[in-house]
C-alpha cells in the first residue's frame, strides 16, 4: 500500500449543516418565545370563553325561566346550581369563616400546598417504584409476563375502596395521616411510569444495542449510557399521566384520612354546607384544578430541561 | 503480501432456524483469511450472506459450525479486547450526546481517564475532518457528517480491524463517492484491517485491494478478486481503463455465478 497524502477535501457544501443556524438562533430563540407567548394567549382565551359559556347559560336560563322550546335545561341556573363566575371570584376574596381575617383564597392555597406535598412525595416515591419496577421487567421477562395483569387489575380496584384501608394500615402504625395519603398516591402513580419507562428502554434500535455491544460494554453501562436515556421522553410523558394522578390519589386519599388537612377535605367540607354557600366548593374545585395544572407544568419545565439537547420529535 | 492473517475464517457454517420448516443455509462452508492491512469488500446480491458473515467474525451471531479467529482469538473475546470497531448502515449515534461524547463513548466503555478521552476525542474529529462539530449534536449534522462521526467512534479505541456493514449505503450518489474518498485516506493514515460489507460493484473496485464474491442459496464465496489498480485512488482513478477492466471482471464473475445457478 503505497501512503497517499490527504486529498485536500473539506466538508462540501452538499454535505454541510445548514450555514445560517449559528445566524438563525437568536431568531430561532424569539420563535420560541412568541409561540410561548400565544400559547398563553390561548389559555387566556379558552378561560375567558368558558367563563363567558357559563354565565350565558346562566343568563339565558333566568330569562327563560330553564326553559327554551318547551325543553327544560339539563342543569338549572339558579344561584345554588349555578353560582355567578363573580360571585365564585368574589368567594375568594372573602373571609374563609366568619371570625379569621384570613380570606378563602389563602387558606385554600395553603391547604393545596398540604396536597401538593403529599402528592409531590407520592409521585417522588411511585415513580422510583414504577422504573424499578420497569427495569426489572425489562430483564426478567418472565416475572413482567406473571406480573403485568396484577399490575393491571390494582389500578382497576376502585380507590375509594383501597384508600380507608391505607389510612387504617397507616393508623395503626402510629404514621400521620399524610404518610398514607402520600401512599395512596404513590399508588396511581406508579403505574403509568413503569408502563411508559418500559416502553423506552426498549425503544433503542437495533444498531445502538449492537453498537454496544461491539464495544464490549457491560450491562449496567448499556442500562445507563443507552436504555435509560433513551428511555427519558418516554419517561416523562408517564411522569405527566402520573403527576395527574397523584394529585387525584392525595385528594381521595384525603377523602379517607379522617383528619387531617388538604384541598381534599376542604372540598368535601364545603360539599357537606354546600346549600350554605355553593360558591365556595367552587372557588375549592378552581384552587385544585390550578393546583394540578401547576404541578404538571412544574414537570414540563423539568422535561424541557432534561431534553433541552434533541431534536424536536 | 507478507503480512500474516489477521482473520481466518475455517468451514463456517451459518442456519437460520435449524431443525424446522424454514430452516435456511445462509452460508455454507466458508473459508477465508484476510491478511493484516488489507482492505478486503464482500461483495454480493442481497441474500448472499455477506452481513451474516461480517456478523459472525463481529460476535453479534453466532456461526452454526466452523471456527473464526480474529487477532488469533475467538471472535468474543477478540470484542472484549476492543480488537475491532464497528460501522453500520445506520450511523446510530445516540442522540442525547454531543459529536463529542459520542465518539469517546468506546473508551468511556473501556473505562479510559477523561483527559485521555479528549485528547483521543479530537485526534479522531481531526481524522475525521470534523474538529469544529465536536459540541454539535447529531440531529444537527447530515447523513455523511453522521456517518463520519461514526466512523470515528469506532476508530477512537485503536482497533486492528474494522468492519463496516454497508456504511454508505443509506447515502446519495455524490456524498457516497465523497466518503469512499474520504475513507481510503482514513485507511492509509491508520492503517487498519477493513471488512466492508457492500452490494455496489463500483464501492468495491474504488476502495478495496480485493474483492470477495459471494454467491447467494446457500451463501458461498464464488471468487477472489484482487484489484491491483494503485493507491492512492482518487476521483481521477475512477476515469481509468483498468477500473473499467476490473468492473468488467467483478460483473462477469457475479454473473457467471447466476448463469450456473439459472443452468442449475
Amino acid at each position: 500500500m503505497t501512503a497517499m497524502k490527504n486529498p485536500p477535501l473539506a466538508p462540501t457544501s452538499s454535505e454541510g449543516p445548514s450555514v445560517t443556524r449559528a445566524a438563525g438562533r437568536t431568531s430561532a430563540k424569539a420563535a420560541a418565545l412568541r409561540s410561548r407567548l400565544s400559547t398563553g394567549a390561548i389559555g387566556a382565551v379558552v378561560l375567558v370563553l368558558l367563563a363567558a359559556l357559563w354565565e350565558g347559560y346562566k343568563a339565558l336560563g333566568q330569562a327563560t325561566g330553564d326553559r327554551l322550546l318547551g325543553l327544560r335545561f339539563p342543569v338549572a341556573t339558579d344561584d345554588l346550581s349555578m353560582p355567578g363566575v363573580g360571585a365564585i371570584l368574589g368567594a375568594l376574596v372573602e373571609p374563609a369563616r366568619r371570625g379569621t381575617s384570613t380570606i378563602l383564597g389563602v387558606y385554600l392555597l395553603e391547604e393545596a400546598s398540604v396536597t401538593l406535598r403529599e402528592a409531590a412525595y407520592g409521585l417522588v416515591a411511585g415513580s422510583l417504584l414504577g422504573l424499578a419496577l420497569a427495569i426489572v421487567f425489562l430483564h426478567l421477562p418472565p416475572v413482567s409476563r406473571g406480573l403485568m395483569p396484577w399490575l393491571v387489575a390494582s389500578q382497576t380496584v376502585p380507590l375509594v375502596a383501597i384508600a380507608p384501608m391505607v389510612v387504617i394500615w397507616g393508623g395503626k402504625a402510629g404514621l400521620p395521616p399524610w404518610v398514607a395519603v402520600t401512599g395512596i398516591a404513590a399508588y396511581l402513580a406508579f403505574f403509568p411510569v413503569t408502563i411508559n419507562a418500559l416502553r423506552g428502554l426498549k425503544s433503542p434500535p437495533k444498531v445502538q444495542t449492537e453498537f454496544m455491544r461491539s464495544v464490549a460494554a457491560g450491562r449496567r453501562q448499556l442500562l445507563f449510557w443507552l436504555r435509560l436515556p433513551a428511555a427519558l421522553p418516554y419517561l416523562f410523558a408517564g411522569l405527566r399521566l402520573a403527576a395527574t394522578a397523584s394529585v387525584v390519589g392525595a385528594i381521595v386519599g384525603e377523602l379517607s384520612a379522617g383528619t387531617g388537612r388538604g384541598i381534599g377535605r376542604v372540598i368535601l367540607t364545603f360539599a357537606y354546607y354546600y346549600s350554605n354557600g355553593p360558591e365556595k366548593l367552587y372557588a375549592a374545585v378552581l384552587v385544585a384544578a390550578v393546583t394540578g395544572i401547576v404541578f404538571v407544568q412544574v414537570l414540563n419545565l423539568l422535561e424541557r430541561f432534561a431534553l433541552r439537547n434533541r431534536h424536536t420529535r | 503480501m507478507p503480512e500474516s492473517p489477521i482473520i481466518r475464517i475455517d468451514g463456517v457454517t451459518k442456519q437460520f432456524n435449524p431443525g424446522t420448516d424454514r430452516s435456511v443455509t445462509a452460508l455454507a462452508d466458508i473459508d477465508l483469511t484476510i491478511a493484516e492491512g488489507e482492505f478486503v469488500s464482500l461483495l454480493g446480491p442481497s441474500g448472499c450472506g455477506k452481513s451474516t458473515l461480517l456478523r459472525i467474525m463481529a460476535d453479534l451471531t453466532p456461526p452454526t459450525a466452523g471456527s473464526v479467529s480474529l487477532n488469533g482469538k475467538s471472535p468474543a473475546t477478540a470484542r472484549r479486547d476492543r480488537d475491532y470497531g464497528m460501522v453500520f448502515q445506520q450511523a446510530g449515534l445516540f442522540e442525547w450526546r454531543s459529536v463529542q461524547r459520542n465518539v469517546e463513548l468506546p473508551l468511556q466503555v473501556a473505562g479510559v481517564a477523561k483527559q485521555e478521552r479528549r485528547a483521543k476525542t479530537a485526534a479522531m474529529l481531526d481524522l475525521v475532518r470534523l474538529p469544529e462539530f465536536a459540541r454539535h449534536f447529531p440531529w444537527q449534522l447530515s447523513g455523511g457528517m453522521q456517518q463520519r462521526v461514526a466512523i470515528a467512534r469506532a476508530l477512537s479505541a485503536d482497533p486492528k480491524i474494522l468492519f463496516m456493514d454497508e456504511p454508505l449505503g443509506a447515502l446519495d450518489e455524490m456524498n457516497r463517492e465523497h466518503l469512499q474518498g474520504e475513507l481510503l485516506r482514513i485507511w492509509s493514515d491508520t492503517r487498519t484491517t477493513v471488512v466492508f460489507v457492500t452490494h455496489s460493484i463500483t464501492e468495491a473496485v474504488f476502495l478495496s485491494s480485493r474483492i470477495v464474491v459471494m454467491s447467494p442459496r446457500p451463501g458461498r464465496i464464488a471468487a477472489s478478486i484482487d484489484v491491483d489498480l494503485p493507491y492512492p485512488r482518487t476521483a481521477e482513478t475512477r476515469t481509468l481503463p483498468a477500473f473499467f477492466d476490473k468492473i468488467t471482471e467483478v460483473r462477469e464473475a457475479l454473473h457467471g455465478m447466476t448463469v450456473a445457478e439459472d443452468a442449475a
